[in-house]
């Protein structure tokens, strides 16, 4: 393959190299910063919030691993810690082409990869060397926390800078962006101050008493948290209090939230698309999100949407993109989108602008998937008493494990987040952790079989519930 | 602790069960003060501000979110350490 050429077929990774350096063999160096939103969120002031409240930030912090899935052979990916050799020798027999992985020099589990890196010396001179052979850094996201690590080993960015890339992942900017280019969106209200919150919550009081729901939103909160669900006008009114308690004791007025009417759904969507530096948009797929007896379940591939939606997705994409990279964006975006219950489509509930869960699974999907196949990225939630090695969990999942020979099963793809919470919990007590895999089956009955197999399989014995 | 306030943590330690199964949306049985909120019932940070909301309801008391730090949220005993002491300095 030359520079700059791509083709339909090209492996994902490749057109992204292609779309954000110009050239599809530069050497990338992934890290797998998860929630970059936190870092975002910094000076910003949204919900009232308990400082640190939520006990997943040492299983959201291994999260870095997935990195893993989208580096290929001439590229490296930085990890909080060194993958289980198991799961390694696993990857490897299916024939992924795996990356060569750099660890952090300490690994403080309540950390991101970026802020254990900026703590790493040896790392940082690995990282300079490679910066000096050309190697250019793709995070997950970028917060003044990448742009740190950049200046601090010559590594030069892949994507834009952090203020850009805040500005264009605000829910205030979604919403604004939506008005802008007549996009269809819930009914709703931007706040950037306290007063401007105090009119939303007046109006949208009336829509709660008219019987609707509303969702307050963090305008820098991780896609499905930071959200505040209301259908009761006494608690926007207390909400309110808190609020406005907040700002005079501190003086601050301004807000970051956005306040939306709640839309009856039928089906949760993410599509995605990259922008390059050129301005040019691609769009890479819509998945869709599969609820079982009302449980959500994890993202079905494909999506089972008819041609013409997934058409007129790929033509929003196409103005989402131009629009930001007007902005200065540049790189990988997915979005969130509903379709309602009467069959309309809410085309963009929030713009992220970087990796997604699903981008990290494309070349999985590439790989294993056949035409005519379907998946499902899922996330097994465990409770353990003992951390448990990647040979165990395949001993545990015996025949419902994926390889090439049999094309179905669990294909895990993220086993440092299962025992991500071991070091973090109280001496003697039990741990949460997560297994993430994508289940690959031929027909939706088969999936469904497997998903309910693997669940049971998973919480005999070594894992419990 | 005294026996006075020994006896003044039930209506609370029930105010704060309560709030969290209308939090959660489902009964809760055996909970009791070593119960803890996010590893044993689930609760995630965005329902936090959701139980704060409804203990400020049932208990008559006003709560700052920013005046909790992680370790009151630890279990139903240390939530409930937080609303005596809160209430004493009312």
């Amino acid at each position: 393959m030359t520079a700059g050429t791509t083709t339909a077929r090209t492996p994902f990774v490749h057109r992204v190299k292609d779309a954000l350096t110009g050239d599809v063999t530069t050497p990338f160096v992934f890290l797998g910063n998860f929630e970059v939103e936190d870092e975002w969120a910094h000076g910003e002031i949204g919900l009232p919030s308990v400082r640190g409240a939520g006990a997943s930030s040492a299983v959201v912090n291994r999260m870095d691993e997935f990195a893993l899935l989208l580096a290929g052979k001439d590229d490296h990916v930085v990890l909080k810690s060194a993958p289980d050799p198991g799961y390694l020798a696993y990857l490897d027999s299916l024939g992924l082409d795996l990356p060569q992985v750099l660890v952090t020099d300490v690994d403080d589990p309540l950390r991101t990869v970026t802020r254990d890196a900026l703590d790493s010396p040896h790392l940082q001179s690995r990282l300079r060397e490679l910066a000096a052979g050309g190697a250019r850094l793709l995070a997950h996201g970028t917060s003044t926390a990448e742009e740190e690590l950049c200046a601090v080993t010559g590594l030069a960015s892949a994507l834009p800078g952090a203020a850009t890339t805040k500005a264009v992942n605000s829910k205030i900017y979604s919403r604004e962006l939506c008005s802008e280019l007549g996009i269809r969106q819930a009914r709703g209200w931007v706040c950037r101050t306290v007063d401007d919150f105090t009119r939303a919550v007046a109006e949208a009081s009336r829509a709660v008493a008219a019987g609707r729901t509303v969702g307050v939103k963090d305008a820098y909160g991780v896609s499905g948290k930071g959200i505040l669900v209301v259908d009761d006008e006494r608690r926007l009114d207390q909400l309110l209090r808190m609020v406005v308690r907040r700002a005079e004791r501190s003086g601050d007025e301004r807000l970051s939230v956005v306040v939306e009417e709640w839309a009856e759904k039928a089906t949760d969507l993410n599509y995605h698309f990259t922008v390059a530096l050129d301005g040019t948009v691609t769009f890479d797929f819509v998945k869709e999100a599969l609820t079982r007896r009302g449980v959500h379940q994890g993202h079905r591939i494909p999506s089972r949407l008819p041609r013409e939606r997934v058409d007129e997705l790929g033509e929003l994409s196409a103005r989402l993109g131009a629009r930001l990279h007007q902005d200065g964006f540049h790189g990988i975006v997915g979005v969130d989108a509903i379709v309602l219950t009467d069959g309309s489509l809410l085309p963009v509930l929030e713009i992220n602008a970087r990796n997604n869960m699903s981008t990290y699974q494309v070349r999985l999907q590439e790989q294993f998937l056949p035409d005519d196949g379907v998946a499902l990225a899922r996330q097994y939630d465990l409770t353990l008493d003992a951390p448990v090695s990647f040979d165990a969990l395949e001993e545990r999942l015996g025949d419902l494990l994926y390889t090439t020979d049999r094309g179905r099963g669990l294909l895990v793809d993220n086993t440092a987040t299962v025992n991500a919470a071991a070091s973090t919990r109280t001496a003697g007590t039990p741990f949460s952790g997560r297994l993430y895999g994508l289940l690959v089956a031929t027909s939706d009955d088969e999936l469904s079989h497997l998903d309910d197999s693997v669940a049971a399989r998973l919480t005999e014995g070594t894992a419990r519930d | 602790m005294t026996t006075t306030a020994a006896t003044s943590r039930e209506p609370i330690v029930l105010a704060i069960v309560e709030a969290l199964s209308g939090v959660l949306g489902r009964p809760l049985a055996d909970v009791t003060e070593e119960t803890r909120l996010f590893e044993d019932l689930n609760l995630d940070s965005t329902s936090v501000l959701g139980l704060l909301m409804a203990l400020e309801d049932s208990l008559g008391m006003e709560v700052d979110p920013e005046a909790l730090e992680q370790h009151h949220l630890e279990s139903v005993g240390a939530l409930t350490d937080f609303v005596v002491e809160h209430s004493t300095q009312r």
